[in-house]
């Protein structure tokens, strides 16, 4: 009796109520509903601000203001009349230069300690890794004072006045390398202790030095982790404001970086948003290729690093 | 620990887990630093040369090879790092695969061989080298029984083949009695005993080495020396103490290999056999071609003693799959006195192999015989 009334209010039930069962019965079904509406969530933040570019970029700058998501227009010759404006090539390659020396040099210098945190036992080795810890979570902005003062050549030791570094590359390339120093140390140190002792002993019997081991066999098999640490601080100092804006006059000649050619568009008296979001779109292009070819790297280094203990 | 390998020898290291073989290896091969002692090879003091430039190749336990390389660059990595011809790298490479058959994989990844073509692989990275000497670190350890006796042969034959030094290191002691021209018997970092296998298993320097070569391992039974030879609660055997140098009341061991323990009917082939022992059998382990029978001392007939004890009132005795033999057995037993070893107590160091065989003692195992 009780088991007849059961099955009579199950299939009584209202349509909510048969949708919330049907959910209990497969919750592959409502996982999958859920990775979709994720999905979608993460499309929409990671994608609108680049639509949005393209859309401030097609708009006239005249019929800018009170626009929807829609462009007004479709004024395409923006993208190529931009370098007569501004020399946005010079202040890209700027950029790729800082950033590839910062990288090169970051990746070399914490491969060096990742080597040593992670390889070897030394006395110090925790206090060590917790002041590197420490010194990343000052805030960058906490420095530029005293940068300032040191890149315009007024901290004197010993007589001897400090480089007069300001408005140059090396101004902006200097603090990023110590600044992004410490989480790609992190992030080769854990990589570097996995790999087996006896591939190193291997390498060092068979005529590496231990350099020459770090570079022939700790590194490739470390090639996702050397990418991944590469690839974060490629795009920061990429895309880097604070210090390139207020350690660079913006003369291109001076190795002022993308940042600086973005703003030259805004003058005294007008800002010409679709040049300015034009010249963004075309600076994100260079990462874009840069991550891609670089995820193929990642994927590569990982199917190849079936290290065998 | 001081030792000495001659050029073109095959030298095994032996000892238990953490006696410091593969610290003594890695001391050689120069990737630990010895805190005091010189390393020399060829004559040449390389205490402090870096790894590379030793002159050495070296097979791991763990294989090694590098995994992000084929077999072609792994073998030839050594070759590569110093310059080689490129002809000269291919020449060698390739008879090193021809001696180890893996001619077909040079193309292959390290992840896709089974577990005999990586060692042999890795045996070949060292072999390209021609180096003054391998060193192996258990190189055999990873694989299964199978192929490990087979390319315990096949280790043998490259031997014969090349010529050179090798210095192995193992904790199999089958694999050091098979192979090797000489073995080196370690413990807690000290150098036991280097001497070729036969004298290793005959004539031990000391009860570590009689008890760690041979399997089943040897019976040892304390006791003391009186002026009539060696007597315990167990075993006494007669001998003149004169004759070895051992006073008389001194803390003896007597040592003897479970083959060299007879049963009384067998004592035909025994020239110079010892007194009867009266035994009961405890238990049995059957192996196929022989029966290893555990037998206790007549009077204590059950193993309620406590572990130190027990073990000098027990004899491992090895007899022939085909005799009549069963649990709870009242058997007389007799050793080859040939083949007894005596050990002092206290340190350990052998005082004699295989006791006198004088006319005395023929007529001491006479008069038990009428007894038995």
């Amino acid at each position: 009796m009780t088991t007849a009334q059961n099955t009579e209010i199950e299939s009584e039930g209202g349509p909510f109520t048969r949708w919330v069962r049907n959910a209990i019965d497969n919750p592959g079904k409502v996982h999958r509903a859920m990775f979709y509406v994720a999905l979608v969530f993460f499309l929409f933040t990671t994608l609108f601000p680049i639509y949005w570019l393209v859309v401030l970029a097609l708009t006239p700058n005249n019929l800018i203001v009170d626009m929807g998501v829609v462009p007004h227009g479709f004024n395409l010759s923006v993208f190529a009349e931009l370098w007569e404006l501004v020399p946005l090539h010079l202040y890209m390659f700027n950029s790729f230069v800082i950033a590839t020396v910062t990288t090169v040099y970051v990746l070399l210098v914490s491969s060096l300690s990742g080597y040593a945190f992670g390889r070897l036992e030394f006395r110090g080795k925790g206090g060590l890794l917790l002041l590197l810890l420490i010194i990343s979570f000052f805030p960058p902005a906490a420095f530029l004072l005293p940068l300032f003062k040191l890149f315009t050549g007024n901290v004197v030791v010993f007589g001897l006045h400090s480089p007069n570094l300001f408005n140059s590359m090396g101004a902006i390339i200097i603090p990023f390398s110590g600044l992004f120093l410490p989480l790609s140390v992190f992030i080769l140190t854990t990589f570097y202790s996995q790999i087996p002792d006896g591939l190193e002993d291997a390498a060092r019997v068979e005529g590496t030095t231990r350099f020459g081991a770090l570079f022939r066999v700790i590194m490739p098999l470390s090639a996702p982790g050397l990418s991944t640490a590469g690839i974060l601080t490629f795009i920061a100092v990429y895309n880097e404001f604070f210090f390139s804006f207020l350690l660079s006059t913006g003369d291109p000649e001076n190795g002022a970086p993308l940042v600086w050619g973005i703003l030259a568009f805004q003058g005294q008296y007008a800002s010409m948003y679709n040049y300015m979001a034009a010249a963004s779109l075309i600076g994100i292009l260079p990462i874009a290729l840069l991550v891609v070819v670089a995820q193929e790297k990642i994927v590569s280094g990982l199917t190849a690093g079936a290290i065998k203990e | 620990m001081n030792m000495h390998v001659q050029d073109g020898e095959f030298v095994c290291l032996v000892g238990p887990s953490g006696c410091g073989k593969s610290t003594t290896m890695e001391m050689v091969a120069g990737l630990t630093l010895p805190t005091e002692g010189d390393v020399t090879i060829s004559g040449t003091n390389v205490t402090t040369h870096p790894p590379k430039d030793r002159g050495i190749a070296m097979v791991f336990q763990n294989i090694a090879l590098f995994p992000h390389m084929n077999v072609y660059d792994n073998m030839s990595f050594g070759l590569r790092l110093r310059n080689f011809d490129k002809k000269e790298i291919d020449r060698r490479v390739e008879r090193a695969a021809d001696i180890l058959q893996i001619k077909n994989l040079l193309n292959r990844k390290p992840s896709e061989l089974s577990g005999g073509q990586r060692q042999r692989v890795a045996i070949g990275r060292a072999i390209v080298r021609e180096p003054e000497a391998f060193l192996m670190d258990e190189p055999l350890a990873n694989l299964d029984a199978k192929l490990r006796v087979h390319m315990r042969t096949e280790l043998q034959r490259l031997h014969k083949e090349l010529q050179t030094t090798i210095i192995y290191v193992t904790h199999d002691q089958a694999e050091a009695m098979t192979m090797s021209d000489r073995i080196a018997v370690l413990n807690d970092g000290e150098l036991q005993q280097i001497d070729p296998p036969l004298i290793c298993y005959n004539e031990p320097a000391n009860r570590f080495v009689a008890g760690f070569i041979g399997s089943p391992s040897m019976n040892f039974i304390d006791g003391e020396v009186t002026a009539d030879g060696f007597d315990s609660e167990f075993v006494s055997v007669e001998f003149d103490p004169v004759g070895y140098d051992v006073p008389v009341g001194t803390s003896v061991t007597l040592g003897i290999r479970p083959e060299d323990v007879y049963l009384a009917d067998d004592r035909d082939g025994v020239l110079y056999p010892t007194k009867l022992i009266d035994t009961v059998t405890d238990v049995m382990e059957p192996m196929g071609d022989e029966i290893f029978v555990y037998l206790l001392h007549e009077t204590r007939e059950t193993t309620t003693m406590d572990e130190s004890q027990h073990r000098s009132k027990q004899l491992l005795m090895s007899v022939d799959s085909a005799t009549e033999i069963s649990e709870e057995d009242h058997v007389a037993v007799f050793l080859d006195r040939t083949k007894l070893h005596l050990f002092d107590q206290k340190s350990g160091e052998a005082i004699a192999h295989g006791l006198e065989t004088s006319t005395r003692d023929h007529a001491a195992t006479q008069n038990t015989t009428p007894k038995n």
